[in-house]
């Protein structure tokens, strides 16, 4: 059982993962990363990507939504922003993809700061209400403008790394992967820095910190800048993943379901970033599996599809409902189990 | 850390959860491509829920009941064939999780897609696999290119080919007509427009007025009156299921306009059309194959009537005859003792001559490309409640 952590110096005190256990379990998360191509099939190799893209951009959302308090329904347009730099880049200027990433992160950053420019003003479901706007007016450039190929979009080629084409879930989850872990040890990173801080600060109470020094408008514009930098980059890697980029690639649901993903996973949590993106992409397809174990043939699975939309949907409910910190906060809750046990908790 | 030795019923009966749990999540992870035989898989990416799920249903069950027939039948050259849906909600991503999933556990030889998405998108895997031939859903003119979409064919015209045959069907009907384009603000919508006012102008026709409106609006008086004002003698309205026609048409001719107004495909499922009402009377459109209750000698609609006796939409019919060009692709590959990959399937698909649909499509087809050019003009009469034809069967 453990009773506690002894801290004997700052360095310690700030440390990114503090206890033996949590480093070892993270070393067996990061083997079974490694080995998981080796032994999964096409089908979950494709899942884990996309199941990553989710996580780096849900993330992003968190950093925005969760830790600095502002509501945003745009992380899908910044998503396209990064998508339509990467695919621009590929066919047109054949630049290199990790430059092409980089450069996705960029543009959907500077999109993010245009506008998070409101956030200073509105708060809330106005906020909200002004990032659904950056979604419509990226849609209309995307669908109206010819360099973005209108609406047929682009066809984007493989990423190519030393010559070799990236064109199969296994050799571009070597990509995928690692950078979705790097954004993700960066915005655990985030929070142990003055920045991280000063958008906790604003989170908790605006006016607080900006007595305590705290300039709103550059940490707000900040935090909206790097939520969409890393939208932009899951959109590069999007676009990469799926090779093709249309205006509709990126409708104003998917927004909600980054959304939906932070707020099931919990709020304010990397863990409930990755958790909320891992269940709600992974749940509908396992509900499929489930369904499938189902004798009755192909009547049943005409019958029984709406009937698994309708479960995914009590689900999220459920979740709400009897868990309002997330899945985050189960997770925590079944650690303390275990930290305490066998004594009761 | 104290040790128990005797761990109570309760943490037993949670670790055994536990591991059941664990043992059941990682089982589909170890399961590999199996090949299942010597069945002819066809597998499926179709929207069983969302919002093309009226299709997706129809389409489904066409391909069942065909694949049933072949089977009841004997298969093909003793093989069977295996038909593997999965639902795809009508989403790209989940339309490609299908593909992989079914791809990985079965050797997939034909495939249907669900939407223009899903074949953009997984075009690049096609041509890298090598071993698939798909059709689909879509009927975009970007797909009828054999060279981009070596793998793939449509089921039927692509969508610049449905504005042809209704423009050559009108320029028959009244030379120099003037014809008004009015569709929605999608890819969907906007895929066969500035082809089609070329062709327009070839033939004769002029077009006074394009109008854009959203997909699905309700209010469109301010569009009516731009109409109005055109006075086409005919109107095309493309890129909408339903919405926002019925309220073009009962405007306008509120407003006495005396244009004739036209749909394509999507548009034209003998329901759809009933849903207009007393207003679309008159209501005409291209529709590539027979419909369900069409009474011209058809003896493969007549053994579908005699398997389900209720109204089976267009895009049934449109799955059924998916089906069967898979299937006569399969068996020409197989005839000719060829392995059944992506090229040779298309091969075989590509060396159909006036092939006999058993009455889906009135006329004998000939795939040479992508795409089969080749429609009828139907009517809507709305007190038999039914579509009828009101051209001969126009080929491009």
């Amino acid at each position: 059982m453990r009773i506690g952590t002894l801290k004997e110096s700052y360095i310690a005190d700030a440390a990114l993962f503090d206890s033996r256990t949590q480093k070892v379990w993270l070393a067996v998360a990061a083997a079974l990363l490694l080995l998981f191509p080796f032994m999964a099939s096409d089908y979950w190799l494709y899942l884990a990507c996309l199941v990553s893209i989710n996580v780096a951009s849900a993330t992003g959302l968190n950093i925005l939504t969760g830790y600095t308090g502002l509501v945003s329904l745009g992380q899908a347009a910044f998503m396209g922003l990064g998508a339509y730099t990467v695919a621009v880049l590929e066919t047109r200027a054949g630049t290199p993809f990790l430059l092409n990433l980089l450069a996705g992160g960029f543009v959907a950053m500077l999109g993010g700061i245009v506008v998070g420019i409101p956030s200073l003003r509105v708060k809330g479901l106005y906020l909200a209400i002004a990032t659904i706007a950056a979604s419509f007016i990226a849609h209309f450039i995307f669908a109206n403008w010819k360099f973005t190929g209108g609406t047929g979009g682009l066809s984007v080629p493989p990423a190519k790394l030393f010559g070799l084409p990236l064109d199969t879930s296994f050799r571009l989850y070597w990509v995928i992967v690692p950078v979705t872990v790097l954004m993700l040890l960066g915005a655990a990173n985030l929070f142990r820095t003055r920045v991280g801080r000063a958008f906790i600060a604003i989170r908790d109470r605006d006016i607080s910190a900006e007595v305590l020094g705290i300039p709103l408008l550059r940490y707000k514009l900040l935090s909206f800048g790097l939520s969409s930098f890393y939208a932009g980059v899951a959109g590069g890697l999007w676009a990469y993943f799926f090779r093709v980029v249309t205006p509709e690639s990126f409708p104003l649901l998917m927004s909600i379901f980054f959304l939906a993903a932070i707020i099931v996973g919990g709020m304010g949590s990397i863990l409930g970033g990755i958790l909320g993106a891992v269940f709600m992409t992974m749940v509908p397809e396992l509900l499929k599996l489930v369904v499938a174990l189902l004798p009755g043939g192909n009547e049943l699975t005409v019958f029984l599809s709406p009937v698994r939309t309708v479960i995914f949907g009590l689900l999220i409910i459920g979740f709400l409902v009897f868990e309002p910190q997330g899945l985050a906060e189960v997770w925590r809750r079944i650690r303390r189990f275990f930290h305490l046990w066998p004594f009761r908790n | 850390m104290p040790t128990t030795t005797n761990a109570s019923p309760m943490s037993q009966r949670r670790r055994t959860l536990l591991l059941a749990a664990g043992a059941t999540l990682a089982a589909p992870l170890t399961a590999t491509a199996q090949a299942s035989g010597e069945d002819i898989v066809i597998g499926g990416s179709i929207p069983l829920t969302g919002v093309f799920a009226f299709a997706g249903v129809g389409i489904n069950a066409g391909i069942g009941d065909y694949v049933k027939m072949v089977n009841d039948a004997g298969g093909i050259k003793g093989r069977k064939l295996k038909y593997v849906p999965e639902d795809t909600g009508y989403k790209v991503d989940v339309s490609v999780a299908a593909y992989k999933k079914i791809t990985s556990q079965n050797k997939v030889n034909l495939y249907y897609g669900d939407s223009t998405g899903f074949a953009k998108t997984i075009n690049p895997e096609l041509d890298r696999a090598g071993t698939t031939l798909m059709a689909g859903a879509s009927f975009a003119s970007e797909l009828n290119d054999p060279k981009k979409y070596p793998n793939q064919f449509l089921v039927g015209p692509d969508y610049t080919e449905m504005f042809g045959i209704l423009l050559k069907h009108i320029a028959k009907e009244k030379p120099g007509a003037k014809v008004a384009f009015v569709y929605s603000d999608s890819e969907f919508g906007r895929d066969p427009i500035d082809k089609s006012e070329a062709t327009a102008k070839a033939l004769g026709l002029s077009v006074p007025v394009k109008i854009m409106t959203p997909a699905g609006s309700v209010d469109v008086s301010g569009e009516v009156i731009k109409l109005r004002r055109a006075a086409p003698d005919y109107t095309i309205f493309h890129g909408y299921i339903l919405a926002p026609i019925p309220e073009f048409i009962t405007q306008g001719k509120q407003q006495g306009m005396t244009s004739k107004w036209m749909g394509t495909f999507w548009t034209m499922d003998s329901s759809t059309v009933m849903k207009m009402g007393e207003a679309a009377d008159g209501f005409m459109g291209v529709m590539p194959y027979r419909y369900y209750y069409d009474t011209e000698k058809a003896p493969m609609l007549e053994k579908i009537r005699a398997l389900r006796p209720e109204y089976q939409s267009t895009a049934y019919i449109q799955g059924f005859l998916a089906a069967m060009l898979f299937t006569e692709s399969a068996k020409r590959c197989l005839d000719a003792g060829k392995p059944l990959d992506g090229k040779n399937l298309k091969a075989a698909l590509n060396s159909i001559k006036d092939f006999d649909t058993g009455g889906l499509i009135g006329v004998p087809i000939t795939i040479s490309g992508n795409s089969i050019p080749v429609g009828r003009v139907y009517r809507a009469d709305m007190k038999a409640q039914k579509m009828v034809a009101a051209s001969d069967w126009i080929k491009l």
